[in-house]
């Protein structure tokens, strides 16, 4: 699997640049994430969904669900998407380092 | 403007949807559309519908691989250029429908369809075999237990005679999925080729932790086979689950979740065949297909025994069907021991129910007949 250097710190990811580690998690991380998403600042309302997603999934172990993430940001849908361009799952989750969502998708 | 990506999101279009499928109406159908009184199959692949204004459109029906090249592609559209003003259409099966607005431009067609052999066979109207609604397969899922071009490419070689002819009883749909997702039509179709697994999930403790949600997992399971576990990697403990062997049925669904917990396998992985489903509400109610045979191994490239099996029970129901009677039809009116004796089809425990709802389907009466084709 390949490995992603950004600001002195190395990140081993899989094909679609999802951490394979969650524990790599930091804040080049983000930033890096920041680049290839298309997000051109970070802003608090970035950093409340990316906060939410950790604490839920280190509470229970799954992503949240979209209207349980909807509901504890108080952001709509399309806030979300207006936030990260890619979606909650492509884009939020990859952020937080959050395994890469699975299933029909 | 081309795209910029550093600026993914200017002069983007998004919500558009599909284009209006009037667009594409051949002049014909715009014209009479919603004033179409009758139409007949005047020959294998070929029907003419009538309207009420007096015009007449004669649709020639083609089958195709479904999955094609741009090339493939290409050449259909010239066809239709040449014939139909540019127009043509796809099925719901994924057959091709030329259409011309009057009789002296069908023979022009199918001579032209004829000279490039048997690329765009005409038919699979009326009571035949038309094409066979498929999945990814090889070519392209990570889920599957079989392939799915190449089996109905070996099975519609062998029934091709069926796609050009109209002398079953009634149609036969086909289907092939390539794993119990059933992505198509397999839980509903006259017979349908199924890829199944027969070995349970590897659990890659190494990459568990990265790249599964565990609670998924574990709720994925039909039979709540997977539990949460711990294990010990690189000399640290980790979340991971464990599968109960005894209760796994193979399905595969917490794969589909969960990247670690593969469970292909070459030998292990084969094909189950379905018969008896259908969709429509002629005479009796749509209907599940149900299993026949639980298992034919995948022996590429042209499953010869898959192919046998599903030849067996289509001559076996053309033989014995009457007019009218889809195969799950003749199946339920002749008894299901009937059929198994019929298609000589040795009858195993697989295909007893055993799935939550299961008594349902065991007989409770004392009426049956009695076979004798297993000794």
């Amino acid at each position: 699997m390949p490995t992603i250097e950004h600001n002195g710190k190395s990140f081993e990811v899989d094909e679609d640049g999802f951490l394979l580690k969650g524990d790599d998690f930091n804040q080049e991380w983000v930033d890096y994430v920041k680049g290839v998403e298309g997000i051109s600042e970070m802003t608090d309302e970035h950093v409340k969904v990316i906060d939410a997603l950790q604490e839920y999934y280190k509470k229970n172990g799954i992503a949240p669900m979209v209207r349980i993430l909807s509901k504890t940001t108080g952001f709509p849908l399309k806030r979300i998407y207006e936030l990260f361009p890619s979606g909650p799952g492509k884009g939020a989750c990859k952020m937080a380092g959050l395994p890469k969502p699975t299933g029909c998708v | 403007m081309g795209y910029n990506p550093d600026k993914p999101m200017d002069g983007r279009i998004s919500d558009l949807g599909p284009p209006h499928y009037e667009k594409f109406f051949p002049p014909v159908i715009k014209a009479n559309k919603g004033k179409w009184l009758w139409h007949e199959i005047t020959q294998p692949g070929v029907l003419l519908h009538k309207s009420e204004t007096g015009d007449e459109v004669y649709t020639v029906r083609v089958g195709s691989p479904r999955l094609v090249s741009v090339e493939y592609i290409r050449e259909v559209c010239e066809i239709a250029d040449k014939h139909c003003d540019g127009f043509l259409r796809f099925t719901t099966r994924n057959n091709i429908e030329f259409m011309v607005d009057s009789k002296e431009k069908v023979q022009p067609l199918l001579d032209t369809l004829t000279s490039y052999g048997n690329k765009y066979p005409v038919g699979g109207t009326g009571a035949g075999v038309t094409n066979i609604v498929h999945t990814q397969g090889w070519v392209h899922c990570h889920t599957p237990a079989t392939d799915a071009s190449g089996v109905v490419k070996a099975v519609m070689d062998e029934l091709f005679d069926y796609f050009t002819s109209m002398t079953l009883p009634a149609q036969v749909r086909i289907a092939l999925a390539c794993c119990l997702n059933m992505c198509g039509a397999v839980h509903a179709s006259d017979i349908a080729i199924l890829g199944i697994h027969r070995k349970p999930p590897m659990i890659d403790h190494k990459r568990i932790t990265g790249v599964c949600e565990l609670p998924l997992a574990i709720a994925s399971c039909p039979l709540g086979a997977v539990k949460p576990a711990k294990a010990m990697v690189d000399g640290k403990e980790i979340k991971t689950v464990k599968v109960t062997v005894e209760r796994c049925m193979f399905c595969g669904n917490c794969y589909t979740m969960c990247p670690a917990m593969p469970l292909a396998d070459p030998e292990g992985d084969g094909i189950a065949i379905l018969v008896g489903g259908k969709v429509s509400n002629r005479i009796s109610h749509p209907k599940f297909s149900k299993l026949v045979i639980p298992f034919l191994p995948n022996t590429t490239p042209r499953w010869p025994e898959t192919v046998a099996a599903v030849k067996k029970i289509l001559e076996a129901y053309a033989a014995d069907a009457r007019k009218y009677e889809r195969l799950g039809d003749w199946a339920e009116r002749i008894g299901w021991e009937k059929f198994f004796e019929k298609c000589d089809i040795p009858f195993t425990e697989k295909s007893i129910d055993d799935y939550r709802l299961a008594y349902d389907t065991w007989r409770t009466t004392t009426q049956f007949k009695f076979t004798s084709h297993i000794k």
